[in-house]
């Protein structure tokens, strides 16, 4: 029978440390931080001092907050019901039993795999205004070009559509999963029933698909609100503030003017607001369930 | 006898002459032992080759191989590539430098808008993994505040390092690579705005009659004034004057948020916000004089006054007789239209006067006017609070609006002589001068020796050497220089702590500006508002003391 050895805290060592490292120290200094007024100069001379609630209570009053907010919201709650919206589609494709479905679904999964910094930088040259590929394509047809770099709305819609074409996939991959783990029997029985393709989506497989479903809006909340590479590489946050999300302002105020007890302040509210918002979908799961 | 006597002497002087002829080419040949093919392997052509070893050999490198060898020097650098914009000198010259201290130099690049925050965190974290940084002079303030960098002043009487001549260093840049009187920068890039137009239409007797007729105005060449400009932009905006079938631009900026948009503003709105000084002395400073950024008895910005505010409303004009695509334009795409010749004007760095001169990059060479930076027929009295009109006295600013990106050296390095040897070879005046000359390095004139006489030494021969148009090479290095000489007074450069943050305010709000989402008004008194933050933030007293030091102010 095996032994308990002494080893084993040994070859834990290295998991523990590196958590503590990695995880709970910046986790726990970026606390202390938000309640400190430290900034470049004051950090380099280890002179900050703490400053209560302060922090905290300027975020109210950041004209920037509430203008950086306004569009992580319309990329929050727009690329995440495009992304459920297309990738559910795709995956209730992909469901059924037609030719090349195997070499499509892989190339569908590729946009998965790009960095959302090289993904900007793509944008950049699809969503050009005078000589972009999108713009070509619009006026091909008759439209007059769209200002993609050069409107506020514009310019969020573009990054808005970037990143529901990066993330689809994703949705795609798991609805898809979900999907072919409904029972064949289920579909057979309901088919007795009805001969309505959208009754028998609505009445067995939405209900069955809803906690992936569920599960995945949750995971894009709360990643489309962090939204910082695409806007940072395609746009630099422009036209004026157009493109910089609440994410991209933590990092300007943290890591460019070097704000850090404030940035650290304005990231703590990011993490509250992800607490928040897994907090009510698991309650939510759990009184569905139990 | 005699006759045999000189017939001798005469065999013997062409003998000598030979001799010494092909020591003096032997040596020309080689440096350090290696030739301009393993010490140039990234030159364009061959004419650059043998430009750049005729530099390295009158730079007259001291051998430092014995100091040095084995070191290693590292540089950080704007990301730009071999042949890009200031970091492609530095992989040029690398293989020289090499040659001479026998260190190695590695070169570190840094994406433009990460420098900042990439080198400072290295600073704060503790890491200090340069030993030398190219930086734009408005980082200055925050590197030297925190004791990141060492003055270099200390090297200077020091024998064994190359030399390079801080008495042609133009006052006006020298004054950026200093603080508080000791230097912390040495010599290589440098930055002032000017316009570029294009002379072969302006000059056109078809052109200059249509401008009269439709304006009433003589076609003004160049144009001296932003509102001669404004009017010269406004007649050749979406008319096809270059004959490509197509409307052409009458300006061509780079307005992107983060693409140096704030630098146009500044150049410009300068000679409408800034009131000179009354009397003979009318570059002094006093509170209502040639101040630009802050109110210098109290720091309450003055970035949202009537001037200010005017200036950008021109700005906004201005900018409509281009392509609406100029506000998501970086500098590479700005200075494009204008090069392959779809824009009647710009103003911007020196780089636009050379990049001209290269027919990969551009369709306008022979065809380049330049002149120093508008002045403007409108400003305000900041003292009277009212504008003044004045068409036949214009107000007059010069500016040094821009990077001056310049090589800086770590106080925490541990090969301070090596770090110097570098910074001071690039700063040798063959070798900047070479940089100078050649467009694609990025390096503008910022030496006297850069110049035409009377107020430098180069000759329009050298420039031509270079593959100028002699044309284009008069109008680039005369209006470069005015621009810096010229001018009876002079924007001063924000050098306080913050002024990263302070133009990344200023940048995002004019952006908004721009693009009608904000008046200029409210963006500019957004802007005041977030500026006064920061200096609570820095603690206003020292901003304050700062300040003031800066810009020469005695309260």
């Amino acid at each position: 029978m095996y032994k308990k050895s002494r080893a084993r805290y040994f070859f834990l060592m290295p998991g523990v440390v590196w958590i503590l490292a990695f995880t709970f120290f910046p986790l726990i200094f970026s606390l202390y931080l938000s309640f400190t007024n430290a900034n470049m100069r004051n950090f380099t001379q280890a002179t900050w001092n703490l400053v209560g609630f302060q922090n905290y209570a300027s975020i109210g009053s950041d004209l920037r907050v509430g203008e950086t907010v306004v569009t992580s919201l319309y990329l929050t709650v727009g690329s995440t019901l495009l992304t459920l919206t297309l990738g559910t589609f795709l995956a209730w494709l992909f469901n059924h039993d037609l030719p090349g479905l195997r070499i499509f679904r892989s190339i569908l999964t590729m946009p998965l795999f790009a960095a959302p910094i090289a993904l900007g930088f793509m944008g950049l040259i699809l969503f050009n205004e005078t000589s972009g590929s999108i713009n070509s394509i619009i006026r091909g047809l008759g439209g007059t070009g769209v200002r993609w770099m050069t409107d506020s709305w514009s310019a969020r819609t573009a990054v808005l559509l970037l990143d529901t074409w990066q993330w689809s996939p994703f949705v795609f991959v798991i609805i898809l999963a979900a999907m072919q783990s409904i029972p064949e029997e289920l579909y057979e029985a309901a088919r007795l029933d009805t001969g309505s393709g959208w009754a028998v989506f609505r009445s067995i497989t939405f209900p069955l698909i809803a906690p992936a479903l569920g599960t995945v809006a949750l995971l894009r909340l709360v990643e489309t609100f962090k939204i910082l590479d695409i806007p940072f590489s395609m746009l630099g946050g422009g036209p004026g503030s157009a493109t910089q999300t609440y994410s991209y302002y933590v990092y300007i105020t943290g890591l460019r003017n070097f704000n850090m007890g404030y940035a650290s302040a304005l990231a703590y509210i990011l993490v509250i607001i992800a607490i928040i918002i897994s907090t009510v979908y698991f309650w939510r799961v759990r009184a569905r369930f139990e | 006898m005699n006759r045999k006597f000189l017939v001798f002497v005469s065999l013997l002087s062409v003998l000598l002459i030979l001799i010494s002829g092909t020591v003096v080419l032997a040596q020309g040949e080689t440096f350090m032992g290696k030739t301009a093919e393993e010490l140039f392997p990234g030159a364009a052509d061959e004419t650059e080759r043998a430009n750049a070893m005729a530099a390295l050999l009158e730079a007259n490198l001291p051998d430092a191989t014995g100091r040095f060898a084995g070191q290693t020097l590292t540089v950080a650098v704007q990301q730009a590539g071999a042949r890009g914009g200031i970091s492609g000198p530095y992989y040029f010259w690398r293989e020289a430098f090499q040659a001479a201290t026998g260190a190695t130099l590695e070169i570190v690049e840094i994406p433009q808008a990460q420098y900042f925050t990439t080198t400072s965190t290295d600073f704060l974290t503790g890491q200090n993994s340069y030993d030398v940084m190219n930086i734009g002079a408005w980082y200055l303030s925050d590197y030297v505040v925190n004791g990141w960098i060492q003055p270099i002043d200390p090297f200077f009487e020091q024998e064994g390092f190359p030399v390079w001549d801080r008495e042609a260093v133009f006052p006006s840049l020298a004054n950026l690579m200093k603080w508080e009187g000791r230097w912390y920068g040495a010599l290589n890039d440098g930055d002032a705005q000017m316009l570029y137009y294009r002379k072969d239409i302006l000059t056109d007797p078809e052109w200059q009659a249509a401008f009269k007729e439709e304006t009433g105005m003589d076609m003004p060449v160049p144009p001296k004034t932003w509102q001669q400009l404004l009017a010269v932009t406004k007649f050749f905006n979406g008319k096809d004057w270059n004959g490509d079938g197509d409307p052409d631009d009458g300006i061509s900026l780079h307005l992107r948020t983060g693409g140096q948009g704030m630098f146009h503003f500044m150049s410009l709105s300068a000679p409408f916000a800034i009131t000179p000084a009354p009397g003979d002395d009318i570059g002094k400073v006093t509170k209502y004089h040639n101040v630009y950024w802050f109110d210098p008895d109290d720091l309450t910005p003055l970035i949202n006054q009537p001037g200010h505010v005017a200036a950008l409303e021109f700005l906004k004009e201005l900018a409509a007789t281009g392509s609406t695509a100029q506000f998501g334009w970086e500098l590479a795409e700005a200075w494009s239209n204008f090069l392959n010749g779809n824009a009647i004007a710009t103003f911007s760095w020196g780089d636009v006067g050379s990049l001209a001169q290269d027919p990969s990059r551009s369709t306008i060479q022979g065809k380049l006017g330049g002149a120093r930076i508008p002045c403007s027929e409108r400003w305000y009295d900041l003292e009277k609070g009212e504008f003044v009109e004045d068409s036949a006295n214009p107000n007059c600013v010069g500016n040094t609006t821009g990077g001056s990106w310049y090589p800086v050296m770590s106080a925490f390095t541990d090969v301070p002589e090596l770090a110097y040897y570098f910074m001071a070879m690039q700063a040798a005046k063959p070798i900047n001068f070479f940089n100078v000359y050649y467009g694609w390095t990025g390096v503008d004139p910022g030496a006297t020796y850069d110049l035409f006489p009377p107020l430098g030494t180069a000759s329009v021969d050298d420039y031509v050497a270079a593959g100028y148009d002699a044309g284009d090479a008069l109008e680039y290095i005369t209006g470069y220089g005015e621009n810096f000489f010229s001018h009876p007074i002079y924007q001063t450069y924000l050098r306080i702590p913050g002024t990263v943050t302070f133009w990344e305010i200023l940048d995002t709000r004019l952006g908004q500006a721009m693009i009608d989402e904000l008046t200029p008004q409210a963006a500019l008194d957004l802007v005041a508002q977030e500026w006064d933050q920061v200096n609570n933030d820095l603690g206003r007293e020292e901003q304050l003391r700062v300040y003031q030091a800066g810009i020469g102010y005695t309260p």
